[in-house]
């Protein structure tokens, strides 16, 4: 029954909006900055556009709507994702399906959040992150539970638990990825980062500091996704969507095995046997990577090392510009900015596009991984990019 | 006791037999008439078997510490005076796991698999916490 997708569909356009502190635009005004400016680079016009999935702020009611009517759309099919920081590269996915499925043929995917803008724009609104009006939610509050930290935090203790992973192993995904954004001029965090500062950085939630989570910033990135016939007419090399796949271990964060071995791993088998290829055959990863530890989770359960192994693998220099898998090259969210993984779905086309400098290009980039990781901590999904069909 | 300032969300009307239990000093779980799985947190249908026939069990109370965080940034006011304070994840003897906060026991003290016990802390006068503490047999 089931059809292999794989090559049949490509990125063929990236965009984004200014990055950093964006007080002069909202959720809806970023996105669409960054929608156009992907049209744009595919060299398609808004005419051509007949699918739209988006991602925003999840106070947004019917967010696609609000993108939509910013951009004069009409398609024949949209929606917005509830998977966190998993929807981005599952909504790439999805347009392949819905493409696949003859709904719709070119595809806008999107996410935008004035982040920073939230907490600082106003008066106002610095005042409202002093006196921390929030949800509270049972079986939590009560015992000071807020937050997303504690969740990467307490993985993280039973990981070092059971397998020794070390702080100074977690500081080196921060390290490596702060010496990718000071090549990237558009990253937040330009200032260098040394293991000795990670160390001796303020505790949020011990085991983890303040340079194991992403940076909060204003912004949007955007990608066009269409059929690779047509893309061979476009402006820009095709990304090709050689792989995807899913891992949800809806059953929770806290129960059985899962913050040890999650749902990437279902994702990346499924990923990496549609695209018909393994690990080795990876070029550079983009992992989801909104606290240190996820990375060194994902990084396992991609199958770059062994379970366990993850403290050694990345401490070895791994993730830098000359290891073995140059991760998140252009900062990831711990340095170039938290968009909710779009920006790595972008930095994984660019790097198979071969387009960025010297200094950025991974040398002969033939696939990325993207990888996807949200939604109360348990979804995941994978995405894996191709500069040939197959 | 009206001084209390931490967050004591309501109770649901599928948490609240449990919330009654607590200010009883009863820890109870629900666990499956038909399968005998124990889970948390409270919910209608049995997660293994989908049963619905299911009986609020008053479980040991006993378990050991899964992991922990130990928080250094206060997010509410609430807790501002006890950083740095542990969230705790303690995993029951009978099975499910269960966010909470150990006492008599500093941060620095903890460590995953550590025996603990369930106590009851009289937070308010219609509300009951449970807290776990270091197990004396353990």
């Amino acid at each position: 029954m089931s059809t292999n997708l794989s090559g049949k569909y490509a990125i063929v356009g990236v965009g984004q909006s200014p990055l950093g502190k964006v007080p002069e635009l909202g959720p809806i005004g970023l996105f669409a900055v960054a929608a156009k400016n992907a049209i744009e680079d595919a060299g398609l016009k808004k005419e051509d556009v007949d699918g739209l999935i988006t991602r925003g702020p999840d106070d947004v009611y019917c967010h696609h709507q609000k993108v939509g009517e910013a951009l004069g759309l009409n398609v024949t099919f949209s929606t917005s994702t509830a998977n966190g920081g998993a929807s981005q590269t599952m909504a790439v996915a999805m347009a392949c399906m819905a493409i696949e499925a003859g709904v719709c043929n070119t595809v806008v995917v999107g996410y935008g959040r004035d982040t920073w803008s939230r907490t600082h724009r106003t008066a106002e609104a610095k005042q409202a992150v002093a006196s921390r009006p929030r949800t509270y939610s049972e079986f939590g509050s009560e015992f000071g539970q807020f937050g997303a930290p504690v969740n990467y935090a307490v993985a993280a203790r039973r990981h070092m638990e059971r397998f020794g992973t070390t702080k100074a192993q977690l500081g080196a995904i921060a390290v490596a990825f702060r010496n990718h954004a000071r090549k990237n001029p558009h990253a937040f965090m330009q200032k260098p980062l040394t293991l000795e500062e990670y160390l001796s950085a303020r505790l949020i939630v011990d085991p983890l500091c303040l340079y194991d989570c992403s940076v909060f910033i204003d912004g949007a990135g955007a990608v066009v996704v269409t059929t690779a016939e047509r893309a061979r007419d476009l402006r820009q090399p095709p990304a090709y969507v050689r792989g995807f796949g899913f891992g949800n271990r809806l059953s929770g964060w806290y129960a059985d095995d899962n913050m040890i071995t999650t749902g990437a791993k279902e994702a990346g088998e499924a990923a990496y046997k549609m695209a018909g290829i393994g690990p080795r055959d990876v070029d550079t990863a983009q992992i989801y990577d909104c606290f240190t530890h996820m990375v060194l989770l994902q990084l396992e359960d991609y199958g770059f090392c062994a379970k366990g192994e993850g403290g050694p693998f990345v401490a070895s220099g791994a993730l830098e510009a000359d290891g073995v898998l140059p991760t998140n090259t252009s900062g990831g969210q711990l340095s170039e900015g938290h968009i909710e993984g779009m920006l790595q779905v972008l930095e994984g086309a660019r790097q198979v596009r071969r387009e960025h400098t010297a200094d950025r290009q991974v040398k002969d980039c033939n696939i990325a991984l993207v990888t996807g990781h949200g939604g109360n901590t348990v979804c995941q999904s994978a995405l894996i990019l191709g500069r040939e069909a197959g | 006791m009206s001084d209390y300032n931490k967050p004591l969300p309501p109770p649901s009307v599928e948490s609240e037999p449990f919330w009654d239990g607590c200010k009883r000093h009863e820890l109870l779980v629900p666990r499956c008439d038909r399968c005998a799985h124990h889970w948390f947190p409270p919910a209608a249908t049995c997660p293994e078997c989908w049963s619905t026939d299911w009986t609020w069990a008053r479980v040991s109370g006993k378990g050991k510490i899964y992991s922990f965080g130990v928080y250094h940034r206060a997010y509410h006011k609430g807790f501002a005076e006890e950083l740095p304070y542990a969230l705790v994840v303690v995993e029951l003897d009978e099975g499910p796991r269960l966010t909470t906060n150990v006492v008599g026991c500093k941060p620095e003290e903890l460590s995953c698999d550590m025996p603990v016990e369930v106590v009851f802390d009289d937070v308010t006068e219609d509300r009951t916490l449970y807290k776990f503490t270091p197990a004396n047999d353990g």
